[in-house]
């Protein structure tokens, strides 16, 4: 159940370089998306063994997990501890996923927790 | 009343692929063939028109997770079924915000609340034991119960599928016993004549 009090915190894209879904796309919509939160942004590259293992974990925990898992994966976490998992890039042409973050800066999900905190 | 796992209708919509082209074989805009079996939500296989495959997806909503489903009914459409391999398998939630105003909102309405589970199986050319490329390919045909996926050469001048090619030997056994019996037909009429 989540609390009306929760905040946003903080907003990561799991991503690689080489994947045009995440690079420049997702990371230029991501600062985006946290500039109007107001959270700080994140990225964590599956390619850097550092931050492969976090985003592992996040990807199984929270997000859409499969053995070889799709990128970019988008998640919000909230000053609860609640990790909300926000997009997944669509398996088609780079297109598709762009119009997922418009839509996504559109949606009445985005303007309900810019008013109240959480929708 | 909905059948379980099918989509309202703006979510259906929501997730129409956009289209394109064949990538990297033919340039030939890409089109969606879709159908429901076996499992309760519906199947987008996004082929050119040579049938060669993009990417093959299945579109449930659920909050169960039907990778596993998914690849059970591709094994047994596809030859060799080892062609489908667990880590070409892909799953993405589609939660609603990131679908458009619509889609949203009618997902938000539902009841129960779940997500729009997508599981995509994209397998990429690779090249064979003789070092030739192949390709995973779709037939369509009416006489399949199921549509037969394969791997041939994107250059072959004959149609690959395994299935059609099977059916070859029992129609030409009928025509051969179609033969024999026309043949038996008229050495019947003959003996009379003798």
């Amino acid at each position: 159940m989540r609390r009306p009090s929760a905040r946003p915190r903080r907003l990561t894209v799991v991503l690689a370089q080489w994947c045009p879904h995440c690079v420049p796309l997702s990371v230029r919509k991501g600062r985006q998306l946290s500039k109007r939160l107001g959270v700080p942004f994140r990225t964590l590259d599956i390619d850097r063994r550092g931050q492969e293992k976090v985003a592992d974990r996040l990807v199984r925990v929270h997000g859409d997990a499969s053995p070889d898992y799709l990128i970019p994966q988008v998640f919000l976490e909230w000053s609860d501890g609640r990790v909300q998992h926000l997009l997944t890039g669509f398996s088609e042409q780079v297109a598709r996923t762009a119009r997922a973050w418009d839509d996504l800066f559109e949606s009445d999900w985005l303007r309900s927790v810019r008013e109240k905190g959480s929708p | 009343m909905r059948r379980r796992g099918t989509l309202p209708s703006a979510l259906r919509a929501a997730l129409e692929s956009p289209g394109g082209q064949c990538y990297r074989h033919c340039d030939r805009p890409v089109r969606t063939r879709r159908f429901s079996r076996v499992l309760p939500g519906t199947w987008h296989v996004r082929a050119c028109p040579s049938g060669v495959v993009s990417v093959t997806a299945y579109i449930e909503w659920t909050r169960r997770d039907p990778t596993r489903a998914v690849r059970n009914a591709l094994r047994r459409w596809t030859v060799p079924r080892t062609l489908v391999r667990s880590w070409d398998l892909r799953i993405a939630t589609r939660h609603g915000p990131e679908l458009g105003r619509a889609a949203e909102r009618e997902l938000a309405a539902l009841r129960p609340p779940r997500g729009v589970r997508v599981v995509y199986w994209r397998l990429y050319p690779f090249r064979a034991r003789d070092e030739t490329e192949r390709r995973l390919f779709v037939c369509f045909r009416r006489t399949h119960p199921s549509p037969v996926f394969f791997a041939s050469s994107p250059t072959a001048t004959t149609w690959g599928c395994p299935a059609c090619s099977r059916r070859r030997p029992s129609s030409l056994g009928r025509k051969l016993r179609g033969a024999s019996v026309r043949a038996r037909r008229l050495r019947d009429r003959k003996i009379p004549s003798r």
